[in-house]
């Protein structure tokens, strides 16, 4: 490679750094703004606090095509498509950190509270003398832990947005990848990949760490972290519990987080979700409707199109479910003897976890290409696509979860002489239960949104590099390629409501049952 | 659970436990014992000049100094000192679990390398598995005793649950059970291995005061009886009123890196009444050694 591309990748790196950082200011912007205001104001959190937690569990990268639609309608520019790029990144980063927020100012001592209720302390002063200092550290663990995520949503969106030559990203890693890749330049695509591997780990130890430790000096008491130190893992293991109380928050045998108190007039959870969704849907309704005047649909459409639409889109989820589940059936299998092998030996844990990590940040959709390249078979590609974006969170939930043990638990086995066979059986497998069901969950969940870009993936207006035959991601990339927006939005809905009932349905159970039956708790 | 008035409280246990081992073989085995008693005169367990150190980023952190000591037959022997001084590595170098940097431990003559079946241990967090009911809990401790069927495994882990007080507990899951049940289990689960040896890490001090002080009173004849198997008990404990209770000898340690500040017999004659002034002045003692 010359230094002259060398430059340009990092020179697209910069681009792309930028978006992060402009997304993550406006997140701790939004957090700091609606966290402290939830966290004070009974009647805002009421309201605050379901809306975060329908943010959080919406699959995001579906929603990008309807997103940067929009958006373009309104800034039809270069501007429009580093907006809705900085957009997208700002949803995987804003509702975690504006949690972090909410929880911390909770969390706030009561006496703390009380001294600043005096009466010449005013509220801007008790803003920034109180809430914002204590809201410090848990913006900075939370924007460490987010990164990474951030990280694939900026990547996807780069790729994304190379559909339509009417809105494209010119700059950025992304986009040096796919182009790369698309000419056919392994080398300069192979450079690229190590320099965002490189930037990953630079920024990790410039910035992320450093505002990390700076942010420990505004803790109000030290919190025990235990063996999850390491920032990917924690990552994993704090994101999916998040998720996890967010998920089943509304129900009523177990005390998931603090604030499930709001949630209990939601007591029907089909309800809950139905609402929801019909909020949804009519906020895309009025969105069409106002798209109207801008002239992408010319017409609403009709009740027998919604439903030939309908048809389709059930249809490509059936496919894209199935996909999923023996991809998953896969990552169980290589996943938790993994994580609990590694787990076991301190020497291999410490050993292995930087690399797993850095292996682990890589964003799964950027390796695509290179995973097209040796195989043309699209389901294979699909396959592996999912399978990188779901197998960490089973491997790190697991590796936490087993670390997260007392030693001595693992003492037995050599007290009472066990074998090593029934101590996977008796020991190893049930304790690493509880995380490997929140794992799964969360999996699952990352599963489709990895979609769009595994099922179908084409590079502008070319011939599409990978795709496979039917799948839920597909018909949301075609719709985006075509502008249909019915299709789009029936996908993009049809899919929330198969992840919300599933959720509701089955894992819900499972979750309870396995902590009730695997905990452990002395 | 039914206390026994104190003074009586050795023989009736010892009364119940032959009865209920009557029919089950366990004279044989408490015969082959005196045997072995006869043959091995010297210390249960013996500590010989025991040093740890742990490295951590690069430095060499010395946690045990040259310590040793040793555990006589029918000894209770407690190993008390500072919050972090090492007392937990030490009895984990005991069980065979940890190396040490030098010196070594026997076993009535033989160096210990690993875990041994001749000694179990029971442990601060009882260590239960939350998945296994209390009968399976104790079972999985037999699991290597491939001597035993099934079905005599099953039996003498009800016979030990009955003993430690938890007859109908059987299939119970640990969550459901109290903290004072847990280390009943805990218990069970250790004498169904029938140990020589029984290592002990702040058995009581993740129990209430009320609980810890109800078991205590039970566990000494629990563990030092005609019938049982143990012959030695070595127990963690940083609490003093507990160890001038329990034990026949005390060593205590220093801060870190520990080394042994002081070993003394407690004379005391047992049941030990708890509010006597003796009892007090042995507790002055090993408070002064630990000052």
């Amino acid at each position: 490679m010359t230094s002259f591309s060398l430059f340009e990748i990092f020179l697209d790196l910069a681009y792309s750094w930028t978006r992060m950082f402009i997304a993550l200011l406006l997140s701790i912007l939004f957090s700091l703004t609606v966290g402290i205001l939830a966290a004070r104001n009974k009647r805002a959190e009421a309201i605050i606090v379901p809306l975060l937690d329908v943010f959080q569990s919406i699959p995001i990268l579906g929603f990008f095509p309807i997103v940067i639609l929009g958006v373009i309608a309104i800034i039809p520019s270069q501007i429009g498509v580093d907006l809705s790029v900085i957009l997208l990144i700002f949803t995987s980063l804003a509702w975690n950190i504006t949690f972090g927020v909410y929880e911390a100012v909770k969390s706030i001592p009561h006496d703390y509270i009380e001294l600043s209720l005096m009466p010449d302390v005013g509220a801007w002063r008790r803003i920034t003398n109180l809430y914002i200092p204590a809201s410090i550290s848990r913006i900075a663990y939370n924007t460490e832990t987010s990164w990474a995520v951030g990280l694939f949503y900026l990547i996807s969106s780069e790729i994304l947005t190379l559909g339509k030559s009417s809105y494209t990203v010119t700059h950025g890693i992304g986009v040096a990848i796919i182009t790369f890749a698309s000419a056919n330049d392994w080398t300069g695509y192979t450079y690229s990949i190590i320099s965002l591997l490189v930037a990953v780990v630079v920024w990790q130890f410039v910035f992320l760490r450093e505002f990390a430790l700076w942010s420990e000096r505004y803790k109000f008491v030290e919190e025990p972290r235990g063996a999850r130190h390491d920032p990917l893992m924690r990552f994993y293991s704090w994101m999916t519990h998040k998720s996890i109380s967010k998920l089943f928050l509304y129900s009523h045998s177990r005390g998931v987080t603090k604030f499930s108190s709001t949630f209990y007039r939601f007591k029907d959870g089909i309800k809950y979700s139905i609402v929801i969704l019909l909020a949804i849907f009519i906020a895309f309704e009025l969105g069409a409707l106002w798209n109207l005047n801008i002239g992408l649909p010319t017409h609403l459409p009709s009740v027998a199109s919604i439903f030939s639409t309908e048809k389709n889109v059930i249809v490509a989820l059936a496919y894209s479910f199935v996909r999923i589940w023996y991809v998953y059936f896969f990552c169980v299998m290589v996943g938790v003897p993994l994580g609990i092998g590694v787990s076991l030996n301190s020497k291999l844990y410490d050993g292995l976890t930087p690399v797993i990590e850095t292996i682990a940040s890589v964003p799964a959709p950027a390796l695509l290409p290179a995973i097209a390249l040796v195989t043309h078979q699209g389901e294979l590609v699909a396959a592996i696509i999912i399978f990188l974006g779901m197998i960490w969170y089973i491997v790190f939930n697991v590796m936490a979860g087993i670390r997260s043990l007392p030693a001595e638990l693992f003492e037995l086995r050599s007290i009472f002489h066990i074998s090593r066979v029934q101590a996977w059986r008796d020991i190893y497998l049930p304790a690493a239960a509880t995380a490997f069901v929140s794992g799964s969950i969360v999996a699952i969940g990352a599963a489709w949104n990895t979609l769009i870009v595994a099922e179908f993936f084409i590079v502008s207006g070319s011939t599409p590099i990978t795709q496979v035959q039917a799948g839920i991601g597909k018909t949301i990339a075609l719709a985006t390629n075509q502008g249909d927006l019915l299709s789009l939005t029936l996908a993009v809905l049809s899919m929330t409501a198969l992840i919300v009932t599933f959720n509701l349905v089955v894992w819900r159970r499972v979750y309870h049952y396995t902590t009730k039956r695997y905990a452990y708790n002395r | 659970m039914t206390l026994f008035p104190r003074e009586n409280l050795v023989h009736k246990s010892m009364v119940i436990l032959s009865s209920n081992y009557a029919s089950s073989g366990f004279e044989a085995k408490a015969g082959k014992d005196n045997v072995s008693e006869q043959a091995f005169q010297g210390p249960v367990v013996d500590v010989e000049r025991i040093s740890l150190e742990f490295t951590k980023e690069r430095d060499q952190l010395p946690v045990l100094a040259d310590i040793s000591m040793t555990a006589l037959q029918d000894q209770f022997v407690s190993i008390t000192g500072p919050s972090g001084c090492g007392k937990s590595s030490l009895l984990r170098i005991i069980a065979g679990l940890h190396k040490t940097t030098s010196g070594i431990v026997k076993f009535k003559g033989t160096e210990i390398t690993q875990p041994r079946s001749e000694i179990a241990m029971i442990f601060q967090n009882f260590v239960l598995l939350p998945w296994r009911t209390a009968l399976e809990n104790v079972t999985f401790a037999l699991s290597a005793k491939r001597e035993l069927s099934e079905d005599e495994k099953r039996e003498r882990a009800m016979k030990m649950l009955d003993h430690v007080g938890l007859k109908g507990f059987e299939n119970v899951f640990p969550g459901e059970l109290s903290g004072g049940m847990k280390q009943r289990v805990g218990i069970a689960r250790a004498l169904a291995l029938e140990p020589e040896v029984l290592l002990m890490d702040e058995p009581f001090s993740s129990l209430d005061d009320l609980t810890a002080g109800l078991l205590r009173k039970e566990v000494y004849s629990l563990l030092i009886n005609p019938s049982s198997s143990i012959q030695a008990v070595i127990m963690v404990s940083h609490n003093v009123e507990e160890v001038v209770e329990l034990s026949d000898k005390v060593v205590v340690l220093s801060q870190r890196p520990a080394h042994v500040v002081g070993e003394m017999d407690i004379t005391l004659p047992r049941p030990r009444e708890r509010k006597s002034p003796d009892f007090y002045t042995w507790m002055d003692k090993i408070y002064s050694l630990l000052a």
